[in-house]
């Protein structure tokens, strides 16, 4: 039979609803039966484009890392193959069905994979500073969590291709911006961790250590000093983590160490804490409980001292995003230092009376900071 | 100095003399150090304390 286009046009003319209705059902019927696959496909392309990203700051920082090895340190033999097994190394948590005395096993844990880690580097290079020492360390964390960013996300972003399944790529998707967010940070905490210099994190190690200053500092506990000094009849007791060195210290052992010699009357906790979306950068919050941290161990053990003692805590912090906090401090950040003292001295005289006793610890990174 | 998404960071220090106050910024230099006296005052021949270290970030 001949197609024949005028007779076709005629029809259409007579019948046109029913061609507009054909034009509109094929989209729903494709998107009924082939919807998800199409969300799949566009939602992919975006995760991929980040993954690739992701691939690209670990090559680059792990580069760097090598890079800065070789030119500025002497190992007797090429330190790139062991170092680069390390960016490997994994860490199988405690089993967490009966938590009960899991801080003390993921303590354990942290600190034999820290001291692991230090033996080896030290091992591998010769007359390495403590202070090259603790940024190697910073460095290798950051190429290490970049790795595991990197393949986590590829990860997920791989098995929900296999299985051309769309909800398992949406925590994916929610999530990318945060992991994007954080891996950004890391990659751009790399310059200021090579040159030692302080970051957004270093501001309550900033402004404790300045009240140090001509004081006679001794170790409260590993990489962590503290000192004694007296403001308008109280005493205070200053600890901090051992700076230059890139460490947060152990604040915990060394509230363990103090409080064996005296009680204090009030914990005072400075820290850089993360500003919520529409706060403010560097602005100044006050509040109670421990402010640190961390996988949380110090924090339990801070918290379970000052319990078992009855001695209230105190925190002061310095808002900031992840990005300032460990990369190189800003100026906003360095200019609170002297605001959050003051803050600091208010918050001793509203709370304490003559003769009373304070410990003020200084939490985070004290990269480039002294005391 | 630094680069990421073409904003440039360059880093100061800002250094305070023990003795007569006067303060100055300048870039940083490989060794230093937050509350280390790097060099004496001009001025008054005093210690000059490193009081901060920053970055400054240009778009």
């Amino acid at each position: 039979m001949d197609f024949n286009f005028d007779e076709f046009l005629t029809w259409v003319g007579e019948d046109f609803d029913t061609l507009m209705m054909l034009i509109w059902i094929l989209p729903v019927i494709i998107f009924v039966f082939y919807g998800q696959r199409i969300q799949l496909l566009i939602s992919s392309n975006e995760i991929k484009k980040d993954i690739e990203k992701l691939d690209e700051y670990t090559a680059s920082t792990k580069k760097d890392f090598l890079n800065y090895v070789t030119n500025n340190l002497t190992s007797k033999t090429d330190p790139s193959k062991r170092l680069d097994s390390f960016f490997d190394y994994f860490t199988i948590m405690p089993v967490d069905m009966d938590p009960n005395g899991i801080i003390s096993k993921i303590n354990h844990l942290i600190r034999s994979r820290e001291d692991f880690i230090r033996l080896q580097i030290n091992g591998m290079f010769s007359n390495l500073s403590s202070v090259e020492l603790s940024k190697i360390q910073n460095l290798l964390e950051i190429v290490t969590t970049l790795q595991l960013f990197y393949k986590h996300t590829r990860h997920l972003y791989l098995t929900a291709k296999k299985q051309k399944n769309f909800p398992l790529i949406l925590p994916l998707q929610m999530m990318i911006p945060f992991i994007m967010e954080e891996a950004v940070a890391l990659k751009d905490a790399m310059p200021a961790i090579k040159k030692g210099q302080p970051i957004g994190d270093s501001i309550g190690p900033m402004i404790v250590g300045q009240m140090m200053l001509k004081t006679t500092k001794e170790s409260a506990a590993f990489e962590t000093v503290w000192s004694k000094t007296t403001f308008e009849d109280r005493e205070l007791f200053l600890l901090k983590a051992e700076g230059p060195n890139a460490t947060v210290g152990r604040p915990g052992d060394g509230f363990e160490k103090i409080i064996s010699s005296k009680k204090p009357d009030l914990v005072i906790m400075i820290d850089a804490a993360l500003k919520l979306e529409g706060e403010d950068s560097a602005s100044i919050a006050k509040g109670f409980g421990a402010a640190i941290g961390g996988i949380g161990t110090e924090r339990f053990k801070i918290e379970d001292i000052a319990t078992k003692n009855n001695i209230p805590i105190l925190a002061l912090v310095v808002k900031q995003s992840i990005h300032e906090a460990i990369t190189l401090m800003t100026d906003d950040i360095a200019n609170k230092a002297n605001t959050v003292r003051d803050e600091l001295y208010q918050m001793i005289r509203e709370n304490t009376v003559s003769g009373q006793t304070i410990l003020v610890i200084g939490v985070g990174n004290t990269i480039g900071v002294s005391q | 100095m630094s680069k990421s998404n073409n904003k440039l960071t360059t880093c100061y220090t800002y250094l305070e003399c023990n003795s007569c106050k006067i303060s100055k910024k300048r870039k940083f230099v490989d060794g230093d150090v937050v509350f280390f006296c790097p060099e004496n005052c001009l001025d008054c021949e005093g210690k000059m304390l490193i009081t901060k270290i920053f970055g400054v970030t240009m778009d």
